[in-house]
């Protein structure tokens, strides 16, 4: 078989004759002005439209991707529309049917340059025939439409949609409001394409970076375009938010806002100190490798026996072995080959949809700043309450990725004002009687806002979209950091603003709770989920400490204590009522009054910082943690703070150290400092984590000595009991609120009974039964109560004596009132219950 | 010498059953609470010698060592972090959980009466 024909078998023949005439009608060079001029074909508007139909009628209806295909083979975007389009030339602007041929050409760029999904449940085999190589011609489409001499592309785009832009939003007809639709997805697409991971690309990288595309959107003024749209949003547009997010997400996402706002000198200041300090990492891995390699050749054949401490003796290889006990136990460790059964970790789980981090150029790093700055001063506020009126609304045309993109652009935005107002601090105070930048981003400081971002959190974490969870955790972090920022400034309406926002924010306990549940839960999402979670637990601890120590009567919202005790009366009343307990009425009655029940009952109480730092405790918040901290050699040192301060509150402020007590993780954090890879010494957070290990470690020995049973309790994790048994020496004792429920069989069907003939019915039963021995030690039991009631209560009268003017003794009338009632006693009048029982018992 | 045709051995039966595997050596809870598990590490407890303040990073050294050998005497296959994750799942099963309790009770100071609810 030939290399041609078997290419030609990919797409059906007819389809790619079809194809091919079509674009050769399109138009081409002409010979005779030195093939410089693009000449139109005569019929070109119709050949266009021929293959949008093409395009429409049988990739689409069909679900293929044959003349996607074929189009790409044929080079139609390079080699006809970006000259076509170059033909319409700003001094042609009346000329309509170029207008109408640009828009034509605008209509196939569009779904070529459309984002190719990727479902495994939709895919057919001429999908994954044809994505891998229309992956790549999309690159090369990004690459020629941003990269294009003869014309500014994107300008174009825009101008074929300037006449229905400027028309008033009542005015347009569909047909208006589907051309800004088309040019806005046109410019998305744009600036959405990006090599996919895995693919090898073998043209220029730096011509489709992030870089390139945003001086392209500079150079052709496609950013003022969208400042208009944001700055008019909900005005004069409407529906054009959900593109513009995405536009602006696929822009910003994965840069860094800590550089954005440096000026040039500060930037390479700041990408020397990189480098530097990679370097530095770098030696000192080295160095830590080359302390403990061989001095000698990799044949050299040194043989060594280790003896164990029952005697027996084991054989190692090697020079590296003979430096120290931890090398030769690390070596004998690592020959074993192994491997527990182990489930794969889902692929999907990472986002991947994010891409690695973005490193802008110097030009393209001061055109974007310049960007966002303008678009946080006009564009923030209109935009974003629209998309979130949009999302809150849920129509059709909401996708499920619009708000994690949602969520993770606010975020990003609050991160980069918050930076720009650090970079403005050093260089001037600011003007006082401008608006004051936290008015800037006050849309998404309102109450709707923290609505959405708790209801986001509960559903996404309650579905399992670790996504979407995953951009929302990212953006609660940024709205309390700008809460707290706001909150000591000098300005006073912001402080009393965030007063107000963060006892919202903290208001209900339901969000107390799922955020220690997002940690507590925590199960190979990935790490950058991991870090959300860590980050946003940090701050939310930290400004809820703050926060609660200020507000020293902070208020919150709880419904659990009531819950108990309203299913406790809701007992007590079916228990009345009816003989049998499933009456189904009376449940469907209850559920119904369920929910004004519980906002009735639902009362405020007084914050317990203490109490929510306790839910942190927990053994797997400990674990997560740890996986975290697993990471410490790619962690920098914000991130490694985050740990370092959850591990010293945990154990020195909350004296919890018991919880760290496991040997898995006392070889993580001793390997963090003295194993063959450890943290580096020159980064700023060495020394606090060598301090809070050493100091672990110091009560561990010290708690191992005062309870032996620790050396066992090291293996395992930690109950609350057993580690408040380790850590006090008795277990906590438990004060159970819930009554006990007798077994059913235990319990008297017929209510009216009184107790005295419940009690002679029981132990009639027994008797029969030939159970002696049960009511002989309820009787044994019941007298040495009443003895030890006795004597308590003579020791009492014997206190409460009083000594008469004539030296007798006498007791008070009301010395009954008086006795301190023990505890353990209760209510129950032990004498009485002791005397039916033996009438009882005697009768029988 | 056998007799050509008399006894080919085409009359024997041959089996085709698959002979079984042997079974896997797995650490769990039986090899856990066995002499050589859990009680066998107390007993080693009594020469592990450690010196305390100041001696932070010896100690931990000998901690993990200690537990170390312990885990490569009871399941020689797997490796220390391995083994000690498996150990740490099995410490959530019953016969575990009450010898763990036992041991903590064992230690813990006699209250002078403690009566059961019936």
């Amino acid at each position: 078989m030939e290399p041609p024909q078997s290419r030609e078998d990919v797409v059906h023949p007819e389809v790619r004759a079809h194809i091919n005439s079509l674009v050769s009608a399109l138009g081409g060079f002409n010979d005779e002005d030195d093939g410089s001029y693009y000449r139109l074909g005569d019929d070109a508007l119709d050949v266009l439209r021929d293959i949008k139909k093409w395009l429409r009628f049988y990739d689409e209806k069909t679900n293929r991707m044959d003349v996607a295909r074929c189009l790409a083979d044929a080079n139609i975007v390079s080699g006809d529309l970006l000259h076509i389009l170059a033909l319409w030339s700003e001094n042609s602007r009346d000329d309509r049917y170029k207008a109408k041929v640009a828009l034509a050409c605008f209509e196939i760029l569009a779904p070529l340059t459309w984002p190719i999904e990727k479902h495994r449940e939709t895919m057919t085999n001429n999908h994954h025939r044809h994505v891998p190589v229309l992956e790549l011609a999309q690159l090369k489409y990004k690459r020629d439409i941003i990269n294009f001499d003869n014309a500014q592309l994107l300008h174009i785009a825009v101008r074929a949609a300037l006449p229905s832009m400027a028309l008033p939003i009542g005015e347009r007809t569909q047909r208006d409001n589907g051309i800004i639709k088309l040019v806005l997805y046109f410019v998305r697409n744009i600036a959405m394409i990006a090599p996919p991971p895995g693919l090898y690309f073998d043209g220029d990288e730096t011509q489709i970076s992030r870089s390139a595309t945003i001086d392209a959107f500079s150079y052709q003024d496609i950013f003022f375009t969208f400042l208009t749209l944001a700055s008019n949003m909900g005005e004069e547009f409407k529906t054009e938010d959900l593109v513009l997010l995405e536009i602006l997400f696929h822009l910003i996402k994965r840069v860094d806002t800590k550089k954005l706002f440096l000026n040039e000198e500060e930037l390479r200041r700041v990408k020397t100190d990189e480098l530097a300090s990679a370097m530095k990492k770098e030696a000192s891995m080295l160095r830590s490798y080359n302390r403990k390699a061989p001095t000698r050749h990799s044949r050299f054949g040194t043989m060594l026996w280790v003896q164990k401490s029952d005697g027996k003796v084991a054989s190692l290889s090697g020079q590296g072995a003979l430096s120290d006990v931890s090398a030769r136990e690390r070596k004998m460790d690592e020959s074993k080959t192994f491997r527990p059964p182990r489930r794969a970790a889902k692929e999907e789980m990472e986002p991947k949809d994010l891409g690695a981090p973005i490193v802008l150029n110097t030009r393209a790093n001061k055109q974007l700043r310049e960007f966002v700055e303008e678009f946080l001063d006009s564009g923030f506020n209109p935009l974003f309450a629209q998309v979130r009126k949009t999302i809150e609304r849920e129509g059709t045309e909401v996708l499920h990725y619009h708000a994690q993109q949602f969520f993770y652009t606010v975020a990003w935005f609050l991160e980069a004002e918050r930076a720009r107002q650090h970079s403005r601090k050093g260089q001037q105070s600011t003007s006082k009687d401008e608006v004051s930048s936290f008015q800037l981003v006050a849309a998404v400081l309102n109450q709707e806002m923290f609505i959405t971002l708790k209801r986001s959190l509960t559903t996404s974490a309650n579905d399992g979209d670790w996504r979407t969870l995953n951009a929302v955790m990212r953006c609660f972090t940024q709205i309390l950091l700008t809460v707290q920022e706001m909150f000591v400034s000098e300005n006073e309406d912001d402080r009393e603003i965030a007063e107000n926002a963060l006892s919202r924010l903290f208001y209900e306990e339901d969000t107390h709770d799922i955020v220690a549940a997002i940690v507590r839960t925590y199960k190979g999402q990935g790490f950058d989920y991991l870090d959300a979670a860590v980050e946003l637990v940090h701050t939310y601890i930290r400004v809820l400490e703050a926060y609660s120590k200020e507000n020293v009567d902070m208020q919150v919202r709880s419904k659990k204590r009531t819950r108990v005790k309203r299913k406790k009366k809701a007992q007590q009343n079916s228990g009345v009522l009816g003989g049998d307990a499933d009456n189904q009425d009376d449940e469907v009655d209850e559920s119904a009054d369920d929910q004004a029940a519980a906002e009735k009952t639902s009362r405020e109480r007084r914050f317990d910082f203490k109490k929510f730092a306790n839910k942190f405790v927990v053994q797997d918040i400990v674990d997560t943690f740890i996986k975290y901290t697993k990471y410490y050699r790619d962690l920098n040192d914000s991130q490694l703070k985050r740990a370092h301060r959850y591990f010293y509150r945990l154990a020195f402020k909350q004296d919890m150290s018991v919880m760290l007590f496991r040997v898995d993780i006392l070889h993580l954090l001793y390997n963090m400092i003295k194993g063959p890879e450890p943290l580096d010494p020159n980064l700023g957070m060495y020394k606090e984590w060598e301090e809070v290990i050493k100091q672990v470690i110091r009560r561990c020995v010290k708690k191992i000595e005062e309870r032996p049973a620790l050396i066992i309790e090291l293996l395992f994790s930690k109950t609350t009991a057993t580690a408040s048994y380790l850590e006090y020496g008795h277990t906590k004792q438990v004060l159970s609120t819930a009554s006990l429920k007798p077994a059913a069989e235990l319990l008297f069907r017929r209510l009216d009974l009184v107790l005295d003939d419940q009690i002679a019915i029981a132990a009639r039963l027994l008797i029969e039964k030939e159970e002696h021995g049960h009511i002989d030690w309820v009787l044994s039991q019941l007298t040495m109560c009443a003895k030890q009631r006795e004597a308590w209560e003579a020791s009492e009268k014997a206190r409460l004596m009083l000594e008469a003017a004539d030296g007798t003794m006498s007791l008070p009338d009301n010395w009954q009132a008086e006795v301190k009632e023990p505890e353990s006693y209760g209510k129950l009048d032990i004498f009485d219950l002791f005397k039916r029982l033996e009438a009882d018992f005697d009768s029988a | 010498r056998k007799e050509p045709g008399d006894n080919l051995g085409l009359d024997e039966e041959v089996s085709v059953a698959k002979k079984p595997r042997v079974p896997r050596i797995k650490l769990d809870a039986d090899r856990l609470v066995s002499q050589k598990g859990i009680p066998g590490l107390r007993k080693r407890a009594k020469d592990l010698k450690l010196k305390g303040k100041g001696h932070e990073w010896r100690d931990a050294a000998r901690i993990l060592s200690f537990y170390q050998e312990w885990l490569d005497d009871l399941f020689p296959k797997a490796k220390f972090l391995d083994a000690l994750a498996m150990v740490e799942k099995i410490g959530h099963t019953r016969p575990l959980h009450e010898l763990r309790t036992n041991l903590i009770n064992e230690n813990k100071p006699k209250s002078s009466a403690v009566y059961e609810d019936g």
